[in-house]
């Protein structure tokens, strides 16, 4: 399967750890919907739509278990829409807290970021980090737009900001 | 089908126990469970072991280091998984063995051993309960997507973070009344709110522990049981229900939708209502997790949750007392072990063995086990007679 665009990033899977797994980068890879990722570096966040009975699917489907066919099309989401609900998560997994030299949108080692659920056309639900509103502020039902962001190191992810 | 019923419970104390490896743990259960039952392991047909993580006891099948140290070979054992409703679902593997005809005597036992790995790791694995690929990337844990839950339930109801805070007073109050609890003491509601913050808007006292620890119940047909025990407790119902990996795909955020689902089926075989429930033990993993469940099982309209704490109906001698042992809040919650110890404590509930704890006349219980945030759940309903 084709590398996504930042598959290298061997300082955070070293370290003889028994748990080698993915880090926060949204660059998958093995698996049939992995053009994901070398949209979402291209600055699109793509759904995939079954040709058959028209069920939309972010994150992307290669198969519809709605009429159990594989014959999918992608097409770019707008990603605007309201936020179902939020959380700022203060104990982070040991994965990100420990490995990590930076989480993104922080300057010390871990400073927590926002996370969000944003309901978008068709009802599909895009997760993001929620950078450049204080938590304070973040309110269920805000009008947002998510979009991808490439980070300084390379890695992908999608920030939600409001419109 | 035959009916089943439970003829044997044991509980090992829950806790930090770096004094006992997985299957001593396991057989310290096994031991009480035989000894109440008053049945050897030479009259018990097959078995259930309910462990939720290779992770936390690395090891590829954990369930043989317990039918070995127990002494149960060459008979059948049957390793059961689905993250924290684990427990349950053994028990209910185990009631499916007698139910069916296939064993007369069923050892059910759950276990974890989680405190050998360091509590980041344990987040870490228990993190990537929820979806892998496609939450894990935002650095979400458990607490993270309780947290998503309890934000969209105040946004609509006006849950309160004191009405949280609430179930953890009640909880650890009860967890102080039982020997088997993680923790023993008592909380303030001021300890709870001033608490540091886990995931907004969670503290530290609206999640439940990270516990080693095991529980057994021995179960067993309608004819070995009344030959064996005077107060058989029975299984009266039983429903098991799935929902979507991803939060984000539920239809609902302030409900979990398996657990309606699960407790409609469970209801409906039991014969009995909400209504009917005189005590009931619910997975308050966090504690909006058991105003979701108090609302979800039909124990109050759906965005009432937070007032039934508030009235502290949820107390012995309130409308439907909740959680009396403890709950996976203050009596701890390892994986494997809480849905067995929940059907545990139902059973000296309804044979009035509870002591401080004892709701008066109980003959009607109910379990209620969330595995992760709803991917499978699974509800149990129990009678005296």
């Amino acid at each position: 399967m084709s590398a996504g665009p930042d598959r290298s990033s061997p300082s955070t899977s070293s370290g003889g750890s028994s748990m080698d797994f993915r880090n926060f980068s949204l660059a998958i890879s093995q698996t049939k919907v992995a053009r994901f990722a070398e949209d979402l570096a291209a600055g699109k966040i793509m759904s995939t739509i079954c040709k058959k009975c028209r069920r939309a699917y972010y994150p992307p489907q290669a198969d519809c278990p709605e009429c159990m066919s594989s014959d999918m099309e992608w097409k770019a989401l707008k990603g605007e829409g309201s936020l179902v609900t939020f959380t700022k998560i203060h104990v982070p997994p040991e994965h990100f807290a420990v490995r990590q030299p930076l989480m993104p949108f922080s300057s010390i080692q871990f400073e927590p970021c926002p996370i969000g659920l944003l309901e978008v056309e068709g009802g599909l639900r895009i997760m993001g980090w929620i950078p450049k509103v204080d938590l304070k502020k973040i309110k269920v039902g805000m009008k947002m737009k998510a979009s991808p962001q490439t980070l300084p190191d390379g890695k992908l992810t999608i920030v939600l900001e409001p419109i | 089908m035959r009916k089943v019923a439970i003829v044997g419970i044991g509980h090992g104390k829950f806790g930090i126990r770096s004094d006992a490896s997985l299957r001593e743990l396991a057989f310290e259960a096994v031991k009480a469970c035989l000894d109440d039952a008053g049945v050897s392991l030479k009259e018990v047909d097959s078995m259930v072991t309910g462990i939720a993580g290779d992770e936390f006891s690395i090891a590829l099948q954990p369930s043989a280091q317990v039918h070995d140290y127990i002494g149960f070979h060459p008979k059948p054992n049957f390793r059961v998984e689905g993250a924290c409703a684990t427990g349950s679902m053994a028990v209910r593997t185990g009631w499916m063995n007698v139910a069916s005809g296939l064993a007369d005597f069923v050892l059910v036992v759950g276990v974890e051993k989680m405190t050998e790995v360091p509590t980041s790791v344990a987040t870490d694995i228990m993190g990537r309960g929820g979806d892998a690929t496609w939450e894990y990337p935002f650095g979400t844990t458990f607490p993270g997507y309780y947290a998503m839950i309890a934000n969209a339930h105040m946004a609509e109801f006006g849950t309160t973070e004191e009405q949280l805070a609430g179930v953890a007073v009640k909880n650890h109050y009860y967890g102080s009344l039982n020997p088997y609890a993680h923790m023993q003491k008592p909380i303030t509601l001021d300890k709870a709110l001033t608490s540091f913050t886990v995931a907004h808007p969670l503290k530290l006292f609206d999640c439940s522990l990270i516990t080693d620890g095991a529980a057994a119940v021995l179960l067993a047909s309608e004819e070995k049981a009344k030959a064996v025990s005077k107060k058989p407790i029975w299984i009266a119902g039983l429903g098991l229900a799935t929902d979507t990996m991803r939060i984000g795909d539920r239809k609902s955020l302030t409900s979990i939708l398996s657990a309606r689902e699960a407790a409609k089926t469970a209801y409906k075989m039991a014969g009995v209502a909400p209504s009917d429930i005189d005590v009931a033990t619910v997975h308050d993993c966090f504690t909006i997790a058991e105003i979701v469940a108090y609302e979800d099982l039909g124990f109050c309209e759906k965005g009432e949750g937070g007032k039934l704490i508030q009235a502290k109906e949820t107390y012995v001698g309130g409308r439907i007392p909740v959680n009396v042992d403890g709950g996976l809040k203050s009596k701890g919650h390892p994986l494997g072990a809480t849905g067995v110890s929940m059907a545990v404590e139902m059973t000296k509930q309804l044979r009035g063995e509870a002591g401080e704890r004892q709701v008066k006349n109980a003959a009607i219980g109910l379990s209620h086990n969330v595995g992760g945030t709803g991917q499978v759940v699974a509800v149990h309903i129990f009678r005296r007679e």
